[in-house]
């Protein structure tokens, strides 16, 4: 399947024809490039964009990808997305390169229990009134920013998850993204839906987009009593420009733990919400970013306590090495009769080297009065007297300073759900303290 | 048959000299108290000894078996036999003390570099104790000095009690099993709990092939533990050296005795 496409209306109803979509989606597509059109770039005094400039990023310079793969069986994996495959036990995976869906899988009898895991292109047929009913209606809605509107008129892999009511999946649900082709624009959409009752484990593993862009959209809706564990495991080439727009829509007694990993890109920015929409509902928000080089990773926050006797954790911990610069911007909003509110924020920063910077900026909203919201920003060396005293424990200083970078990597990786994830992370890390 | 030998040695931290002029040797299966007053700079010499980057020597050497320690980092001296127990170790949180004291415990017996000379980066696992061996002796150890075995899990120091940081310090000890420990316990306010671990773990590791430092400023401990030798510290160095009968003296004068027995005269030179 090969198409060019432009960035114009033409180019969103030939990229909808290319696909075979039905009506609704095209009509949708349309819509949300009228949004987008209409919609002004940001511009560095919008306060989200302060600290984050587009400077040197051209849309036009990214070519939506036009080699979208043919699914096919396993010897059309290359060796490197096999071992990305192999590494972890997953219920089912799916593998897109490119534009398309390349591989999938499955362990398990996922149909029989009513599962749906697949890519979001195949939804739009077979499952197109239940997509229609949550594709970026609940979560992230296509006006939501300038980047979320595009990737609702251009978004081309993608995967999606629903669980029906009080069924669960034990083993993970892997989805890994190859952008392969160099130069090449991405729109990548996760949307996870579970039902009351519903139990699932999703990991979304990122890799590729050499000298591209990619602008992806994740949803998770969660609905009553269900159990969420998200991980989203970003490892672009250090050349990407990375544009992530994320939210979790959390009924009644819900639970979420979503695990925000940002390795990779050359420079990211992720709105990352989590809306607690019904009581009771309880959501970790962890995550971990470790830029080198010149590498600038900004994550944005909003902690949404909507209902009263919500639980929020967030926790965001990285280390910056080089010239690496690091934003962390979050708020913690409590509505009016969002009573009981017990809401954290953190923020914890490494700084390695005296050219990295990290600017951490948290703040709360709070229009309830019976609440505990707590917040926090460290920035920090290495302490001379941690090296020191490993050292006199015969460690060697390269061994001591990593395992102390190590160390404090580890309130992230004490929580992450899946034991295969927890010893990629961990070499990931390994590898950026010594290279 | 080991020799750790001070040989009048200066040192401080830039301009402010804190040790002036030091000697002192100890030998295997000795125990040697170091008692001085708060301030009298006695923890700076555990420190220097280690080789804590923050103090630089000015004259004198430190020698063990002879050879010199000065151009060695910290972790080299700790292979060559040196061990220092803080006396507040810092918390380091993420680091379980099963995972620090493998690696620190195959540094030092060598598995480092027997494969390729130099420890290999980016390879987990590799270089160090086989695990079985590693677990069976901690595991030992463990019951020996009574930490529990849940301490192997949790993170080096991390919200430890006093007397928990000291039993993991004995702990750690004991595995290295050093040729010279030196303890710092100068702190006038540990509990008797952490005092008895500290001086039943001395000990335990007193042996023939091993020597220890005991820095302390209370003669308290030397009600649990036995010294050959006392040696009085005051003003950066040594004044007084003597049997435990000096620690008795001192408990009954106290240390305003030492400062009018051993005013420093300030030497000016022109």
């Amino acid at each position: 399947m090969e198409y060019a496409i432009g960035l114009s209306e033409e180019g969103v109803r030939a990229l909808s024809a290319a696909r075979n979509e039905p009506e609704w989606m095209l009509e949708f597509r349309l819509e949300a490039w009228r949004i987008f059109e209409a919609m002004p770039w940001p511009k560095p005094t919008d306060e989200a964009w302060r600290r984050t400039r587009l400077t040197g990023f051209k849309l036009e310079d990214y070519q939506l990808n036009n080699a979208a793969p043919t699914e096919g069986d396993r010897t059309g994996v290359s060796k490197l997305l096999g071992q990305e495959l192999d590494e972890m036990e997953s219920a089912a995976s799916l593998i897109f390169q490119d534009g398309g869906l390349l591989y999938r899988d499955s362990s398990e009898d996922l149909a029989g229990k009513g599962v749906i895991f697949t890519d979001l292109q195949s939804a739009v047929t077979e499952h197109g009134e239940l997509l229609r009913r949550y594709f970026m209606t609940q979560a992230v809605k296509p006006d939501h920013n300038k980047f979320t509107a595009l990737h609702a008129a251009m978004w081309d892999t993608g995967a999606f998850v629903y669980v029906p009511r009080n069924t669960k999946v034990d083993l993970p649900l892997q989805i890994i993204l190859n952008q392969a082709t160099e130069g090449a624009a991405g729109y990548h959409h996760t949307l996870v839906v579970t039902e009351e009752g519903a139990e699932v484990t999703v990991v979304d593993d990122l890799l590729g987009g050499k000298d591209g862009m990619q602008s992806a959209v994740v949803e998770l809706c969660q609905g009553e009593n269900s159990i969420l564990r998200y991980m989203n495991l970003q490892d672009f080439d250090h050349s990407t420009w990375n544009f992530l727009t994320g939210r979790a829509a959390m009924q009644r007694n819900a639970d979420l733990r979503w695990i925000q990993v940002s390795w990779g890109s050359k420079v990211t920015k992720a709105f990352l919400d989590i809306d607690l929409l019904g009581e009771g509902g309880h959501a970790e928000l962890l995550g971990i970013y470790f830029p080198t080089g010149r590498q600038h990773i900004d994550h944005q926050t909003l902690q949404l306590h909507r209902a009263p006797r919500c639980f929020s954790d967030l926790l965001f911990n990285g280390a910056l090495k080089d010239k690496a610069r690091n934003v962390y911007m979050g708020i913690i909003k409590v509505f009016p009769g969002a009573q009981q509110t017990d809401a954290f924020q953190r923020n914890g920063n490494l700084i390695l080297d005296g050219t990295a910077r990290a600017d951490s900026i948290p703040g709360l909203e709070i229009e309830a009065d019976d609440v505990r919201c707590t917040h926090a920003a460290t920035a920090a060396q290495v302490e001379d007297e941690y090296v020191f005293y490993l050292m006199a424990r015969g460690l060697s200083r390269p061994q001591a300073e990593r395992m102390i970078v190590q160390g404090f990597f580890q309130a992230v990786l004490d929580r992450v759900p899946v034991e295969s994830v927890v010893e990629k992370l961990e070499r990931v890390i390994e590898r950026k303290i010594g290279g | 048959m080991s020799i750790l030998e001070i040989r009048n040695l200066h040192a401080g931290v830039e301009d402010t000299e804190i040790l002036k002029g030091v000697d002192l040797t100890l030998r295997s299966g000795e125990i040697h108290a170091l008692m001085g007053p708060n301030g009298s700079g006695k923890s700076t010499l555990g420190y220097v000894i280690a080789g804590h980057p923050h103090y630089d020597v000015y004259e004198g050497d430190i020698l063990l078996d002879g050879e010199s320690i000065l151009d060695m980092e910290a972790d080299e001296r700790t292979k060559a036999g040196i061990f220092l127990a803080f006396q507040y170790p810092v918390a380091v949180p993420g680091v379980s003390v099963a995972n620090f004291l493998r690696t620190a415990v195959s540094n030092v017996r060598g598995y480092t570099d027997q494969e390729n000379g130099s420890q290999r980066s980016g390879v987990i696992g590799s270089n160090l104790m086989p695990m079985r061996d590693f677990r069976r002796e901690l595991n030992a150890k463990m019951k020996e000095f009574n930490v529990d075995p849940s301490f192997a899990r949790r993170y080096l120091n991390d919200g430890f009690s006093g007397g928990e940081k000291k039993r993991t310090e004995v702990l750690q000890m004991a595995m290295l099993e050093p040729k010279f420990a030196i303890l710092d316990e100068s702190d006038s306010g540990l509990d008797i709990d952490a005092l008895r671990v500290v001086s039943d773990g001395i000990n335990k590791l007193a042996t023939e092939d091993r020597g220890f430092l005991l820095v302390t400023h209370y003669q308290r401990i030397l009600n649990y533990v036995t010294p050959d030798y006392v040696s009085i510290f005051y003003g950066g160095r040594i004044v007084q050296t003597g049997g435990p009968e000096v620690a008795a003296m001192l408990e009954e004068k106290g240390y305003g005795w030492v400062e009018s027995e051993f005013e420093v005269v300030e030497v000016v030179e022109a």
